[in-house]
């Protein structure tokens, strides 16, 4: 009995051909027992997210036939009759182990290095398990690839870092403050990336927020969201003695901050750190700021190159994680059949 | 083994933080991104024959080794490996052993001069715990302004980091930098608590009827350090007084502390008769 998989991810398929194969989680048990009524598999497991479905089988069948008959089954299920071309993919032991190992680990993810898959194949997994569409064979490629899951995000950096803008601005803060519990954050101008970046220091734990605008409906709108304070956009360098964090994304064609009204605003605050974010373009902050003692300006090119670099150092590590993978393939294989190194690979149409 | 004295093993403890100092070094190039176990075992393998080295001079004179320049700079390094090693249990302050270590090699390196070591007389002209707990409590004091030192060093190149390295200062393994800053100022207080403690201590043990006490260097050098500490607190706590300015102070009295503590030393007659 060996392991296949078949699928379609955001590697190969777009979103509108995926939102057709995707499996609803209330159908996939019933779609299980099905699959394995119709002798096909003896074991199946459904991955159904936005960014990929996929079958993991285990089956007797010679894997030409099983892919020749899940695909069937899956373009019966699903009810598709336009034509397909290389976006569903086949893979036959050992590269359906390694793949499994690869999406558990976040590697075959769009945002590579992510962990919300792991949880989601683990939800796949125990739906399975649970109505006893599980065997000996897949429940132990499945433990044993959360485990290589665990192993390549403790020893190796493809988790390391935050990719996004706004992640960056809260890591950032991070090692300004001590503590962000007790930081309050200023938003000038309701922009959709200051907003992110609000609701990413708040689910760090900052105190407080406060939102301004020039519109100032706007802002009340964005606070009540944020479940922050409105203030009136010429009453906001009356707050900044007590601001620990600004993010600014105003469209004003000029700086609105500058050195000369910032010297005496920072006095007020005893010289405690500032951290400010420039989100704005034209930049809404004179760049001769971050020369001020204690004040830290980042505008959104700075925030993207970090992320930029946390993710080339993310690819750099993908090697290493292949080989980890590698040897563990090796090893789950090795099990089953001792020559599994040398059986050659039955593929197609997997970019 | 009786060949292999104290200095020896001294000389084996500097040896082990001068290989720290070569791997801080590597360290600090790849942005505190490195393991710091091999640091922490380094300095560990010092500290073992640091305190071996102690405790054989301690048992040859019977007391407290702070008796000549050497003892107390030998003290007062051990007191910055002892601290250092209590805080690095903790995997995520390990990396301080990086600061930590080019200075106590570099203090090791001093004290091993052999002038700095002269033998004993036979009688101390002062002895006893008044004076041990003076020397004890001044040692341990310029131990805390080490570390507050380099707690404003890990201070500025984090600062640096932030302003002008950006992904470096998110990759880097240090602290807060608002924590580095509040570390420092308490390790400067500390420090200066225990300065005041030992120099009280040491003006009523240290009594001598036909000494001139003001114009003798060590003592008038002792008040002029304990007037910038005393400075540096006040301007922190008092007078908000933070950021760089701060830090570098901090740093550049210790190394004034550093490098003129044992000229003063050798030219005060109540401390080098």
């Amino acid at each position: 009995m060996s392991i296949v998989v078949i699928g379609l991810s955001h590697r190969t398929a777009p979103v509108e051909l995926r939102e057709r194969f995707a499996f609803a989680e209330a159908r996939i048990p019933a779609t299980l027992q099905l699959m394995r009524d119709s002798q096909i598999v003896d074991e199946a497991v459904i991955l159904s997210t936005c960014n990929r479905v996929e079958i993991y089988a285990a089956t007797q069948l010679e894997p030409q036939k099983a892919f020749a008959e899940i695909h069937g089954f899956l373009i019966n299920c699903q009810d598709y009759r336009d034509p397909l071309n290389d976006e569903i993919y086949k893979l036959s032991e050992p590269h359906s182990v390694s793949h499994l190992f690869k999406v558990a680990s976040g590697l075959d993810s769009m945002v590579l290095g992510e962990t919300e898959i792991l949880g989601q194949l683990k939800v796949a997994y125990d739906l399975a398990l649970k109505h006893q569409h599980t065997g000996a064979r897949l429940n132990k490629a499945f433990q044993r690839a959360f485990n290589v899951a665990k192993h390549i995000r403790t020893d190796t950096g493809i988790q390391r870092g935050s990719i996004s803008v706004a992640s960056v601005g809260v890591e950032l803060a991070e090692k300004i403050f001590t503590k962000l519990n007790d930081r309050h954050v200023l938003v000038i101008g309701a922009g959709d990336t200051s907003e992110k970046a609000a609701r990413a220091l708040l689910s760090r734990g900052a105190k407080s927020i406060i939102v301004t605008n020039r519109s100032h409906d706007k802002a009340v709108a964005l606070a009540a969201d944020l479940g922050g304070r409105a203030i009136r956009f010429d009453d906001w360098t009356a707050e900044f003695a007590g601001v620990d964090i600004a993010i600014s994304s105003t469209a004003a064609p000029h700086h609105i901050l500058d050195s000369a009204k910032l010297a005496p605003l920072m006095k007020l605050r005893k010289n405690r750190p500032l951290l400010l974010i420039d989100l704005a373009v034209p930049r809404d902050i004179e760049p001769e700021v971050n020369r001020m003692e204690n004040v830290f300006l980042y505008n959104v090119d700075d925030l993207q190159s970090i992320a930029n670099d946390y993710l080339k150092a993310r690819q750099e590590e993908i090697a290493r994680c292949e080989r980890i993978i590698e040897d563990k393939v090796k090893g789950l294989l090795s099990h089953h059949r001792p020559n599994a190194s040398r059986i050659a690979p039955q593929t197609s149409a997997h970019a | 083994m009786s060949w292999f004295t104290d200095r020896h093993f001294f000389l084996l403890a500097v040896i082990f933080y001068g290989f720290s100092t070569v791997y801080s070094i590597l360290i600090w190039r790849k942005g505190f991104r490195q393991d710091n176990r091999v640091n922490y075992l380094l300095l560990f393998a010092g500290f073992g024959c640091h305190i071996t080295a102690m405790f054989l001079r301690g048992f040859s004179l019977q007391s407290c080794p702070v008796n000549n320049i050497f003892e107390a700079t030998m003290f007062f390094s051990w007191a910055i490996v002892t601290a250092y090693l209590i805080i690095g249990i903790s995997s995520r302050l390990r990396f301080l052993g990086a600061f930590v270590s080019p200075v106590v090699f570099f203090v090791g390196v001093f004290a091993l001069m052999p002038p700095l070591d002269p033998p004993h007389g036979p009688k101390p002209e002062f002895s006893g715990a008044g004076v041990s707990l003076h020397a004890a409590l001044i040692l341990q004091a310029y131990g805390a302004f080490g570390l507050s030192a380099v707690a404003a060093l890990m201070y500025l190149t984090q600062v640096h980091n932030l302003k002008f390295h950006k992904l470096r200062a998110v990759v880097s393994l240090l602290p807060p930098i608002q924590r580095l800053e509040n570390v420092t100022a308490r390790l400067l207080t500390n420090g200066f608590m225990l300065l005041t403690l030992g120099l009280v201590i040491g003006a009523a043990v240290l009594q001598r009827p036909d000494y001139n006490y003001v114009s003798d260097p060590k003592i008038i050098w002792s008040v002029l350090v304990w007037a910038v500490y005393l400075a540096l607190v006040v301007s922190f706590w008092k007078f908000s007084q933070r950021g760089r300015r701060f830090a570098w102070s901090s740093v550049a009295v210790f190394a004034f502390v550093l490098l003129t503590f044992w000229g003063t030393n050798l030219l005060s007659k109540l401390h080098h008769p």
